[in-house]
């Protein structure tokens, strides 16, 4: 809301420069956004908060500066109204007294309708309004006065002189003052004569009832509508206002009769014309409970020292009455402007509030020691980072809400799919089942831009929708690899396949994960030349490999994409981060190489799984260190150098020990494999 | 015999000193003179035909002759080294050979660097989920539904039978945890939350906070401050000036929103409160027994303060040039 300050003067002392001002009302918890000289004058931009309705109106934000700064609030004084009573003029009911709590409506007669005068023009324009007429720009004045809504009909367009309060009956229909048609759903709170819907409740006015150049007579209504009501049909219309957004934060009954009076008295002033019928039917106050404050409860929250005489000063500046009071406590009576004054609690923060955050002091709380542990996955998500930051790979962070073709491109099945129902664009329509999307957006966005080595990695939650229709979240894991690897020591070279199986081995073997495999697999993401499913014992953990064409081609990719997606919950149970200490062999290793010429088909694994077979007690490890296909190499075979390490725990290995293993190794792999020796 | 070792000493000396740095040439005089065959050893051959009570002063006087001339020809030899060494140097200006390191995300760094923060006083880090339901995400933090105090919480819903939502905030985790957990106890809770918020350079849709809490038998509003001030002053430098207003949010009371001075003005990089007595109800807490504190921020708008970044779509773009700058 704006606040005029030289029309704020009208009922509040300032001697504090608009700036001062705005910084006083800020610290208070009136969060002043902006501020706008005019010459003297200005206007402040105000944020209220959904608990504070009473700031919604001058007298409200007057009241907090009296409390503030001591000062005197001035609220108008009313001039008699002139009135010349007559009977059943106009009718008023009420159908049901929860949605409209009270109901005032004023007839006065003989008005003259006519442009306001500057003064009045100037402040609704001070307001970001146009200025209408004398009668409606007065209702508007008095609402941002009081805080009170008002509405202004033409009485002689009022069928059968009757007010009725009623909900909407199903297809009625109703043209409002911005000249929109609405139909409106059953049970849409209204204001209607005996025909037909004259103006939304508490949202807005009718066109056929509205004040006009021609209009004589009208009859002032000021009302309480129910919040919640209020608030549902402005939403279901799309039309908020000035009176809506009061409404629903609730306005004050006692208030209703002021705000009446004073416009009326306004309008006499301005346009002529007497009051001839003035109806008043529902409660006149709010039914608000008296509170009490337990200074000791003040102080022991707060961590400071109120004196209960500020206190009490603070709390009965801002309205509050004084019921009963004693050395530890005081009852306060609360006033129907501060309904939001329900509990203790909220005094408290009222007494803080006004006495001034920063006159609290600093203190560090007296933590109760708790073991301090993060659970398993936040540790474990904090390693995996570290690890693949160590190994070149960049983190990512990508939207967990995607386009649904993204997703159903990144091999999603429809059925999975968590939809959201109110996206604000095609672009977080859905959430993502697996982060390839995430990732290939991104290695697309950076080859766009000519960056050449990409190694980049996702921590982050899918979601989908399980088979019962039931929504699972799971944290995954997410690789991609793209581009030159250049670490420097010889030119660049293009990333491969084995690149990423590096990395994940690396990973999964510093997470302790045992019996790690990696199997064919079909997924369809993923190219049948280079595509694996990775595996720790009898789980499927994840896969990976080489990107599919095709699933470039939906990306724009050109270049070759190394792609990887591990389930971080379905390997937690298999993480292993507790060490233990093993005795180092007291006795030497005797290393021997093989170099085999074999057909290409055959596996490493294979190879692998024989030497360790043929191998003894006495081989420890055995290790690819050499592949070569070229010169002196016959077609469709391969070299492969292999190293050997045997050791005995419990003494020095003899030459003619490891001989005779070492043998038995060799004659295996050639009767098994074929394999020549080089 | 002396006179033998004194020539010898003086022959070797000056061949040794007009000799070139050369190391082979310097390891053919070491075997001549000091070798097995070489002269020394001939000499001291001949001890034993010296009377006895001769011998241990010759004995004394072999070895500094020896020892002079060892020292002569290894001072020889290493500066011989040094001056073969001088001939063949490296391009000391070409690159090191090195894997770069990956970079962790600016946000998750931010998320870490304010964690940590708070760990060192004790609050431990949860997470929660980011599907929520509404009883969660509203109704246990006393924000009612059709109240306006949910106007500052667009939300998505998703599509189901039942009511489910992305959280728009972390604090949905401060009442499941309550309902685990029994105080005394402080956590904190970093995580994605999600609004329907159009994107520009100041909103995301999908963006990150960080949630505090701490319950217990004597908390206090001046521990809010004492906490959050540690805070800020670790996170942004000692001499960063706060400040706290009072503010509204439904799940705290009182409740303050906390400024830092930036340039001329103040930026809000929090919103922080008492925990309102209704929230310990709802999780079945009795309210006259326990007190907390309770806080949460935006990670992304402290990140870019404390980077200087202008456009929080960057941190989503996963531009390397971007990431790698952190």
């Amino acid at each position: 809301m704006k606040i005029n300050y030289n029309w704020l003067k009208d009922y509040i002392d300032v001697k504090l420069s608009p700036e001062k001002l705005a910084e006083l009302l800020t610290m208070s918890g009136l969060t002043v956004d902006s501020l706008e000289r005019k010459g003297d004058d200005a206007i402040l931009e105000i944020e209220v908060t959904s608990n504070r309705p009473d700031w919604l109106s001058y007298i409200g934000v007057a009241r907090e500066i009296a409390a503030l700064t001591g000062k005197i609030l001035k609220i108008p004084l009313i001039t008699a109204n002139r009135k010349s009573e007559t009977k059943n003029l106009i009718n008023v009911k009420i159908e049901d007294k929860k949605l409209c709590p009270r109901y005032t409506a004023r007839v006065i007669s003989n008005i003259k309708i006519e442009e306001s005068p500057e003064w009045l023009k100037s402040r609704i324009e001070a307001m970001g309004l146009k200025s209408v007429n004398n009668v409606v720009d007065i209702t508007n004045f008095c609402l941002f006065e009081t805080g009170e809504p008002m509405h202004a009909f033409d009485l002689d367009r009022l069928s059968g002189g009757k007010i009725i309060v009623r909900t909407s009956r199903k297809g009625e229909r109703i043209t409002t003052i911005d000249g929109v048609e609405r139909t409106l759903e059953e049970g849409v709170l209204v204001i209607a004569d005996d025909s037909r819907p004259v103006a939304v409740a508490g949202v807005m006015g009718g066109l056929n009832t509205e004040v006009t150049a021609s209009t004589k007579n009208i009859l002032l209504e000021a009302a309480a509508f129910d919040p919640i009501s209020i608030r549902r049909t402005s939403r279901v219309l799309g039309l908020p206002s000035e009176s809506s957004y009061r409404f629903e934060r609730k306005v004050d009954l006692a208030n209703i009769s002021y705000a009446s009076a004073r416009a009326s008295a306004m309008i006499m002033e301005l346009a002529g014309g007497q009051e001839k019928a003035f109806i008043d039917i529902g409660s006149k106050q709010e039914k608000n409970k008296p509170v009490e404050l337990r200074f000791s409860r003040l102080n022991s929250v707060l961590g400071v020292e109120i004196p209960a005489q500020k206190a009490k000063k603070i709390l009965t500046a801002l309205g509050l009455k004084i019921i009963s009071s004693s050395k530890d406590k005081i009852k306060f009576s609360i006033p129907g402007f501060r309904s939001d004054l329900k509990n203790e609690i909220d005094l408290i923060e009222e007494a803080a509030r006004i006495y001034g955050y920063d006159k609290i002091p600093d203190t560090i709380p007296g933590m109760a020691a708790s073991p301090a542990r993060e659970s398993h996955d936040i540790t474990i998500a904090q390693f995996i980072r570290a690890l693949l930051t160590g190994m070149g790979l960049d983190e990512i962070i990508t939207y967990s809400l995607l386009s649904k073709d993204i997703i159903l491109k990144s091999g999603s099945l429809p059925e999975a799919i968590v939809e959201v129902k109110n996206p604000l664009s095609g672009e977080q329509e859905a959430m993502r089942v697996n982060l390839a999307g995430g990732m290939l957006n991104s290695i697309i966005w950076n080859i766009n831009r000519k960056t050449k080595d990409l190694k980049l990695f996702e921590l982050g939650n899918i979601y989908i929708k399980d088979g019962d229709g039931k929504f699972v979240e799971r944290k995954h894991l997410s690789i991609g690899m793209a581009g030159e690897i250049a670490d420097g020591s010889s030119g660049p070279r293009k990333s491969s396949f084995f690149d990423l199986k590096g990395v994940i081995q690396v990973l999964l073997s510093e997470l302790g994960v045992k019996d790690v495999s990696f199997t064919d697999t079909g997924d369809g993401n993923l190219s049948p030349s280079a595509r694996a499913s990775i595996n720790a014992g009898q789980d499927n953990i994840g896969v990976l490999g080489e990107v599919s064409r095709r699933t470039l081609t939906d990306f724009d990719i050109k270049e070759n994409v190394y792609y990887s997606e591990v389930d971080i919950d379905s390997i937690l149970k298999h993480v292993n981060l507790e060490k233990r200490f093993m005795e180092l062999p007291r006795y030497p290793s005797v290393f021997r190489d093989i170099s085999i010429v074999v057909n290409k088909g055959i596996s490493n694994a294979d190879i692998i799984s024989l030497i360790e077979s043929k191998g003894a007690t006495i081989l420890k490890d055995v290790r690819l260190v050499d592949r070569y296909a070229g010169k002196q190499i016959p077609d469709g075979k391969i070299s492969l150098t292999y190293r050997l390490e045997y050791r005995d725990n419990a003494k020095t290995l003899e030459d003619k020990e490891v001989l005779g293993v070492h043998s038995d190794v060799l004659r295996s792999l050639e009767e098994k494999f074929g394999a020549k020796l080089r | 015999m002396k006179d033998a070792l004194k020539r010898f000493e003086e022959e070797a000396l000056k061949e040794i000193g007009l000799s070139l740095p050369n190391r082979d040439l310097l390891e053919t005089l070491r075997i001549k003179y000091l070798g097995r065959k070489g002269i020394l050893t001939e000499l001291f051959k001949k001890m034993s035909s010296l009377p006895p009570e001769d011998r241990p002063e010759i004995g004394k006087l072999i070895n500094i002759v020896k020892e002079n001339v060892a020292r002569a020809l290894n001072d020889k030899i290493k500066s011989a080294a040094a001056t073969e060494e001088s001939k063949d140097r490296l391009d000391i200006t070409l690159p090191g050979i090195s894997q770069r390191p990956g970079k962790i995300h600016p946000i998750t760094r931010t998320i870490s660097d304010i964690c940590r923060i708070f760990s060192g006083l004790g609050f431990r880090v949860v997470e929660g989920p980011e599907i929520e339901t509404e009883h969660y995400n509203f109704e246990t933090l006393n924000i009612p539904l059709e109240h306006p105090s949910r106007d500052a919480f667009d939300t998505f819903y998703l599509k189901s039978e039942e009511k489910f939502l992305l959280r728009s905030h972390t604090s949905p985790v401060q009442t499941r945890f309550m309902e685990k957990n029994k105080p005394p106890f402080s956590i904190i809770v970093p995580g994605k939350v999600f609004r329907p918020d159009a994107t520009d350079a100041s909103h995301s849709f999908m963006f990150h906070q960080v949630e505090g809490l701490a319950v217990g038998s004597d908390i206090k509003f001046s521990d809010l401050k004492g906490v959050l001030n540690i805070f800020a002053k670790t996170m942004f430098g000692n001499s960063i000036q706060t400040r706290f207003r009072p503010s509204f949010f439904p799940f705290t009371e009182p409740s303050a929103e906390m400024d830092i001075r930036w340039g001329k003005g103040w930026l809000e990089i929090l919103g922080a409160g008492m925990v309102n007595p209704k929230v310990f109800a709802n999780v079945g807490y009795d309210p006259k027994k326990v007190t907390g504190l309770a806080f949460g921020m935006g990670v992304e708008r402290i990140a870019m303060l404390k980077y200087g970044i202008g456009d929080i779509r960057m941190f989503f773009e996963n531009d390397v040039r971007f990431l790698r700058q952190f």
